[in-house]
């Protein structure tokens, strides 16, 4: 067992003995480059003239007169694409680039990581194909067109579930074959050592930037910080800060679907049974048989079976706590965050708000939150309008 | 002994080339998985290994991935395929049997009890994709001690100085994958793939056998100075496919390949 591939039980490195050896020329790679000052500058200098670096950590006041605490929104809604994908994109390219790769492949599911990578493609003159569900294909053609507008090949996955699972398994296969130039970007925390946590540092600026931006406002450490969880990138980087502050309480937020009693859901912390998909050791939906169970979520960027193994990890030791809101839910909250702040957020963030409103209700006028507004929801337009029409919904 | 093991020296005290067989189970359902494997054993089968189906096999190609879809929507299971196992051993089937798997199945089984159960009924060994040398000690620990089954290793052309290592545990045979990615890309083998056999081969002690795009004699003939056996499943299975799974397919392509194996001599 390689020890530092794993967090406690989590983690580790289940892929074909085809890819050990591109994943130890990985850790090599990035760890050197993490530690060398030019990559970091460049990092920093993309980050901040090209994705528009820092955010604003900006205090909701109507909400938070409503629900009685003072709720601080990291607004990684802002970020150029929308979301917070593009800081760990950036840091892959770079490190694709470094390591002399010319092509770069990812995996999608409604097409947010894959528009990020198509981006950062284009940035760096990298040859770009998307791995993408021919289910997903059909339900989020927007994201397929900016993706092509963009100079990506799009690749539809026929397999399995035609989902974003069955596209990473693609991707994984893909890279197998042809990793000596092509750099695997995985758009989550998720997947083999050293995957989660470089995309742990690359996303870790949320909070390097919220903790000093709540310093500078309050003088203190924020009382709650909180974040939705599909795959975990978002709230692994806005977790990363504080996770060594005992004082602030960690909180994630899975998709319950339409509620985990009926089993269409996305929260594999839930089920609690430890499984290996994608090359790592976490949490997974399975069924009876030890087969992977589809997840369902009105937000196709928690649409995940899995979680990331530091999640799984923080949710063993206790360390963070993993709770789950549903469809309707995270819609009532991304309405009241359209009326009440004039911001409309991805419904993914929408379910860490919903959170945040019952969590604030426990809570002083003095004590605060801290969310990770992981994105905007302009690419979900479509199915917000299904959905408060009464038509159902695309996912 | 081990019932691989066993058969393995036989193989080499007679000089014989091993030719090794995939199917996944239940495909097109287990009553005919077990006549397939009773007539591939009466055609001379040296070793077969029998897919168990799990829903994101990532080191496999589209055909294996098919079958393997195909088979869990028949309703096939890890308790089934034991099942079937029980009922062949019972019924005197003794060709050595390999599970190839994806390592979530056994943890959902639970590892101890996957061991034990696989020992009792008669599994003589098992290939797990997507369990590298470094995560396999929990699987080894609950296998540990007995001889009935055995934890087989896979090296790929880019193992390199990997290669030492994982041949340092190995027993039965060594899966030597001809390429890199997934299964079933006919014919296609990596552009050193001779130098890497015989490296494989001069640094081990157990037979080397050779897996992946195989499809006919023809096209391992060239190598067969390297390799102690071929593994033959993507192309296996479509001649099935294309053959209604036909017990007497499946004995003739075994028997061919054979022959044409004792011609080479």
């Amino acid at each position: 067992m390689n020890e530092k591939a794993y967090y406690g039980e989590f983690g580790g490195q289940y892929v074909a003995e085809t890819l050990m050896k591109t994943l130890e020329e990985l850790d090599a790679a990035y760890e050197e480059a993490i530690h060398d000052p030019k990559f970091l500058e460049e990092y920093n200098y993309y980050l901040k003239e090209y994705v528009g670096r820092e955010t604003p950590l900006y205090l909701a006041e109507r909400l938070s007169e409503k629900y009685g605490t003072k709720i601080y929104l990291k607004r990684e809604d802002l970020n150029h694409t929308g979301a917070h994908k593009i800081n760990n994109v950036i840091g892959q390219i770079l490190l694709a680039k470094r390591m002399g790769k010319t092509k770069v492949i990812a995996e999608t599911g409604a097409g947010q990581h894959g528009v990020a990578t198509a981006t950062g493609a284009a940035l760096f003159g990298m040859e770009c194909t998307v791995y993408m569900g021919s289910e997903d294909i059909e339900r989020q053609k927007l994201n397929v067109f900016r993706m092509e507008l963009l100079g990506a090949k799009v690749v539809p996955v026929v397999s399995g579930s035609n989902t974003l699972k069955d596209a990473t398994n693609e991707a994984i296969r893909t890279w197998a074959k042809t990793a000596e130039d092509t750099f695997y970007i995985i758009g989550s925390a998720v997947g083999p050592y050293p995957y989660p946590k470089m995309v742990k540092e690359f996303q870790s600026c949320i909070s390097r930037e919220a903790k000093r931006q709540f310093y500078e406002k309050e003088g203190r450490l924020p009382d709650v910080v909180m974040a939705c969880v599909g795959g975990g990138s978002n709230s692994i980087g806005t977790f990363a800060d504080f996770i060594d502050e005992p004082g602030v309480e960690l909180i994630g937020v899975e998709a319950a679907g339409e509620g985990i009693e009926t089993g269409r859901h996305a929260s594999a912390m839930a089920e609690g049974q430890a499984g290996v998909l994608h090359g790592m050791r976490s949490y997974l939906l399975q069924d009876e048989d030890g087969n992977v169970q589809l997840a369902h979520s009105i937000s196709a960027g928690l649409d995940y079976p899995g979680v990331g193994p530091e999640h799984a990890y923080l949710k063993k030791t206790g360390r963070a706590q993993y709770v789950s809101i549903t469809d309707s839910e995270a819609m009532d909250a991304l309405a009241e965050l359209c009326k009440l702040e004039g911001i409309i957020p991805a419904i993914e963030s929408a379910h860490a708000l919903a959170y945040a409103f019952k969590k604030a209700q426990t809570m002083t006028p003095e004590q605060s939150i801290v969310l990770c507004l992981s994105g905007r929801g302009d690419k979900d337009v479509n199915t917000i309008v299904d959905y408060f029409a009464g038509k159902g919904y695309l996912n | 002994m081990n019932r691989i093991e066993e058969k393995m020296q036989e193989l080499t005290a007679r000089g014989e080339k091993a030719l090794i067989t995939y199917v996944t189970a239940g495909l097109p359902d287990l009553t005919r998985t077990g006549e397939l494997i009773r007539a591939q054993e009466a055609a001379g089968i040296d070793v077969i290994e029998l897919g168990i189906p799990f829903s994101d096999p990532i080191a496999d190609g589209p055909v294996i991935q098919n079958a393997s879809f195909q088979s869990i929507q028949n309703g096939t299971t890890l308790r089934k395929v034991f099942v079937l196992m029980e009922e062949l051993r019972a019924g005197g089937c003794e060709v050595p049997i390999v599970f190839m798997m994806y390592y979530n199945t056994i943890l959902h089984y639970g590892v101890q009890a996957f061991a034990d159960k696989c020992a009792a009924a008669g599994v003589d060994g098992l290939i797990v994709p997507d369990l590298p040398l470094e995560e396999q000690g929990e699987l080894q620990e609950a296998l540990a001690g007995r001889e009935e089954t055995i934890l087989l290793q896979l090296v790929s052309p880019v193992s390199g100085e990997r290669i030492p290592k994982i041949l340092g545990q190995a027993r039965g045979y060594v899966y030597c994958v001809s390429a890199m990615g997934v299964t079933g890309q006919g014919g296609n083998f990596h552009k050193n793939i001779k130098n890497y056999l015989e490296s494989v081969r001069a640094q081990s002690k157990i037979p080397v056998m050779m897996g992946f795009g195989i499809r006919t004699a023809a096209d391992i003939e060239p190598l067969r100075e390297s390799i102690d056996g071929a593994i033959v499943g993507s192309y296996f299975i479509q001649l099935l496919e294309k053959n209604d799974f036909r017990p007497e397919t499946a004995a003739e392509y075994v028997r061919g390949f054979k022959a044409d194996m004792a011609a080479w001599k």
